[in-house]
């Protein structure tokens, strides 16, 4: 029981923000619920973004009915490879990923060789909202499918890579690149055994990261260091998160974003409810960073200003960035 | 943000507050026990009637019963006599039933019984008595030997208690020439009463005799006499032999006044016996049967007052807020996982009709074949509601099977599954599935284990008898709840599992 409250006070010194807090003091209290299907619906945030010109994956088509699934083969056209999403799935559930076509058949990126048939009743199982977050009737959408940059390869295993900032009311807060690993089946949610690595706001280059809510430094498939790789056009990152804001009008998201060989920087969707084991593979609590920003809105509100979206980057890199490399 | 918290605060204080003062309203001032248990007396008591009737004469019989103006609540009263005419009336503060027949030969016996207990008297009417009278007129010796009997009364006493209690120390000292003048050779309680009597009637000090019976079970007795006198505000009891004060709280008053207990014309030898007997009951039924024997209404506005069917309905009902609070405190402080919100709440109340291990065993038998049965659905590739509805029908079949197997054997228990909601059971069984094949078996496991145990606290917590009693009869303690889960709502602090989520951080300062 002492063991347990010592605990509980080590952690409240070093910030670390729980669930309950989370929701508590920014969910609730930066993401009005009526914006919430802008997120929550993968092919509203694509619409959203494309007209305020950030870059996303392609968008090959949607499938809302079952009548509409007969034209899949119409959708995918000669393509080889391509992405099968509910829009409103939830922690990367219900997600094929087609990597190549094989005798009439697909294959996915872990090698699993499928039917058009069980492709087609995929996308039923979606329909019927066996993959949404209330169960109720989804859609499908299919989209290009992202190449991973190479500077991936050596730190992450099948699947993409991707980076997730948080961003509270603008302003990027942490950080992580999320690799895939064996154990996750090529996604790249924590839960599922993915890695998250640390990312200095300010240089990009990667901290230690988290494995099953252990510090690692290492990638447990390839054996390569994850600390100190410099991901390439950070500030691009930094910029298309911290616009997100205007983009969805929630305060408190996780942006997860990808870097594609051809495309470059992309999002991929936002998240109004992220996950905290970014704390663990930044070794940082969030609560200091979050209430710095806040202090920051209440002082701009008092003198009646608001920041650009390069001035917010600029503010979060100077108080958050800049972490000494940690020996080990 | 601030004025939230608040808003918030004050709402949760009045909902405390509130709750409490009603709960303590209902103990303190209604009088409700607080657990179900508690027992109170009641007192039965027989007054049995024998007399030889006349052959020829008509007979009427008069007999003094309690008044119950004060202290006791009547729940039952019955004159049991066959062929007899009953009539009740008041007259001076005193109730007389009169039973009368026409013709009656030979041994007659006639009861009176009556049923009270001393709890949920309503409130004391206000006392009204005499303050003042006028003497008895006494001549020769007796006037000179009272007057010399008053004045040392008069001398060592202060007010009109403590001049009471000195006339009758003085009527009963037996070395006292006076008082044994007086008394003229009759030492008997009456006499002596009847001396008292006088000698406050020249100090015109009113004095009433009342005539008692102790509530005492299973011993003989016959009618107490005491005496009282009326002092502005209040009645003060005397003992007519030691001058003794106050009135015993075991007594019933039975009458007032000179008259005897019962008058009988048309017969004779008639006696009274009296034969007590007391029983504990249950508080709760008590207070109900006051409440139909009187005009009270402690319970009208208490869940009591529902049919009795609707009754057993509501006691389930109020407990489901408390196993929803198990499950809040459980998720949002200690952060277990459990399949859905309130299902481990629905699949407590299932263990009602099962009891909680055998509830266990059929949850997990039929669970783990439903998922069986959902694995190989999955290799058909059916659509969601038909898959679910096969699910469904083979939960029915299966429940059918394991109640027909079971009466077989002889065990009737098998026979309450019918009752296991098979509705939940079903969503239990596809959430658990695809959680199985998203999140892998370990995560399903954890997740139908965490529910499990979820449901099995909030179902021994929802049946505590205890607990269900105190709920029921005071419904306001679900304000407090309220109030609790109001202050759940903005809880930040951790949960007891990210504790050890977060473990990395600690080892990493140490």
């Amino acid at each position: 029981m002492f063991g347990l409250w010592k605990t509980w006070k080590a952690l409240e010194a070093r910030g670390i923000m729980g669930i309950n807090r989370r929701n508590a003091d920014y969910v609730l209290k930066y993401n009005k619920r009526s914006l919430y299907p802008i997120v929550d619906d993968k092919i509203i945030t694509k619409e959203r973004a494309i007209e305020a010109g950030i870059h996303v994956p392609e968008l090959y088509g949607v499938i809302s009915t079952e009548k509409e699934i007969d034209k899949l083969g119409e959708i995918i056209g000669g393509r080889n490879d391509f992405v099968i999403k509910p829009a409103q799935g939830a922690g990367g559930d219900g997600i094929i990923v087609i990597a190549d076509r094989f005798e009439g058949r697909y294959r996915t990126v872990s090698g699993k060789i499928i039917s058009h048939e069980e492709i087609e009743h995929h996308i039923s199982s979606i329909l019927t909202g066996l993959y949404s977050l209330g169960g109720h009737r989804d859609r499908a959408l299919i989209e290009y499918r992202v190449t991973p940059d190479q500077i991936f390869k050596s730190i992450s295993y099948e699947g993409v890579p991707d980076i997730r900032i948080i961003v509270l009311m603008g302003y990027p807060v942490m950080a992580m690149l999320r690799l895939p690993t064996r154990q996750s089946g090529g996604k790249a949610n924590l839960h599922q055994g993915a890695i998250g690595v640390g990312v200095d706001l300010a240089t990009g280059l990667t901290l230690r990261g988290t494995w099953l809510n252990n510090i690692i430094a290492k990638h447990p498939d390839t054996t390569n260091a994850v600390d100190g790789v410099q991901l390439p056009y950070w500030d691009g990152f930094m910029k298309l998160a911290a616009g997100c804001y205007e983009l969805c009008g929630l305060g408190y998201i996780g942006v997860d974003m990808v870097l594609d060989q051809e495309k470059g920087p992309l999002i991929l969707e936002l998240n109004a409810r992220p996950g905290l084991n970014i704390q663990i593979a930044n070794d940082c609590g969030l609560t200091q960073r979050t209430h710095a920003v806040e202090a920051h809105l209440a002082e701009l509100k008092a003198r009646g200003i608001s920041e650009t979206v390069e001035q917010r980057v600029q503010f979060a890199q100077d108080l958050f960035g800049h972490i000494p490399a940690v020996e080990g | 943000m601030r004025s939230l918290t608040l808003h918030l605060k004050i709402l949760i204080a009045i909902l405390v507050v509130l709750g409490i003062s009603i709960t303590a309203y209902q103990i303190f001032v209604l009088g409700i026990p607080v657990t179900e248990d508690a027992t109170d007396d009641l007192w039965n008591i027989d007054a049995k009637v024998e007399f030889v009737a006349n052959a020829k004469d008509p007979i009427k019989i008069q007999m003094f019963v309690p008044p119950l103006s004060r202290d006791y609540v009547s729940l039952n009263e019955s004159f049991i006599s066959n062929n007899y005419g009953v009539a009740v009336n008041r007259v001076d503060g005193n109730r007389k039933v009169t039973w009368s027949a026409r013709r009656a030969k030979g041994n007659q016996t006639l009861y009176y019984r009556l049923v009270l207990t001393k709890r949920y008297t309503a409130e004391k009417a206000k006392i009204k008595g005499p303050t003042f009278r006028d003497s008895i007129a006494v001549e020769g010796p007796e006037k000179i030997a009272a007057e010399a009997l008053l004045a040392p009364i008069r001398q060592h006493s202060a007010d009109v208690e403590t001049f009471i209690s000195e006339a009758i120390k003085r009527v009963n000292n037996s070395s006292d020439d006076n008082a044994k003048m007086l008394l003229a050779g009759d030492p008997s309680p009456a006499n002596k009463a009847k001396i008292v009597d006088l000698l406050l009637s020249i100090a015109h000090v009113p004095m009433e005799k009342v005539h008692t019976i102790r509530l005492v079970a299973d011993q003989p007795q016959a009618p107490e006499l005491w005496l009282r006198s009326f002092n502005g505000t209040d009645w003060l009891y005397f003992n007519p032999e030691t001058g003794e004060q106050g009135l015993p709280s075991d007594r019933l008053l039975w009458w007032i006044g000179d008259d005897s207990l019962i008058t009988v014309d048309g017969g004779k030898k008639a006696t009274v016996t009296f034969s007590l007997n007391n029983s504990e009951m249950n508080a709760i039924r008590l207070a109900k049967l006051t409440d139909e024997n009187t005009d009270a209404n402690f319970l009208e506005y208490s869940l009591y007052g529902l049919p009795l069917q609707t009754q057993q309905t509501f006691m389930i009902m109020v407990m489901i807020p408390i196993g929803v609070l198990v499950i809040l405190v459980l998720r949002n402080l200690i952060g277990l996982q459990t399949l859905g919100t309130f299902t481990p709440v629905l699949i407590a109340l299932a263990f009602r009709e099962t009891q909680l291990g055998f509830g266990i065993v059929l949850f997990t038998v039929i669970t783990a074949l439903g998922l069986s049965l959902r694995s190989y659905l999955e290799h058909l590739k059916l659509q969601m509601l038909p898959r679910l509805s096969v699910v469904l029908t083979f939960v029915v079949v299966l429940i059918a099977a394991i109640s027909l197997f079971s009466h077989k054997l002889g065990l009737e228990r098998g026979l309450s599954v019918a009752l296991f909601p098979m509705v939940i059971l079903t969503m239990t069984i596809e959430r658990l599935s695809i959680t199985w094949e998203e999140r892998g078996a370990g995560h399903a496991m954890k997740v139908a284990i965490g529910t499990l145990f979820a449901a099995s606290l909030a179902h021994l917590i929802m049946s505590v008898p205890e607990l269900i009693y105190f709920v029921f009869t005071f419904p306001a303690m679900l304000l407090i709840l309220v109030g609790f889960m109001l202050a759940m709502g903005r809880y930040r602090g951790y949960r007891l599992t990210e504790l050890i989520r977060f473990k990395a951080f600690v080892k990493a300062e140490s």
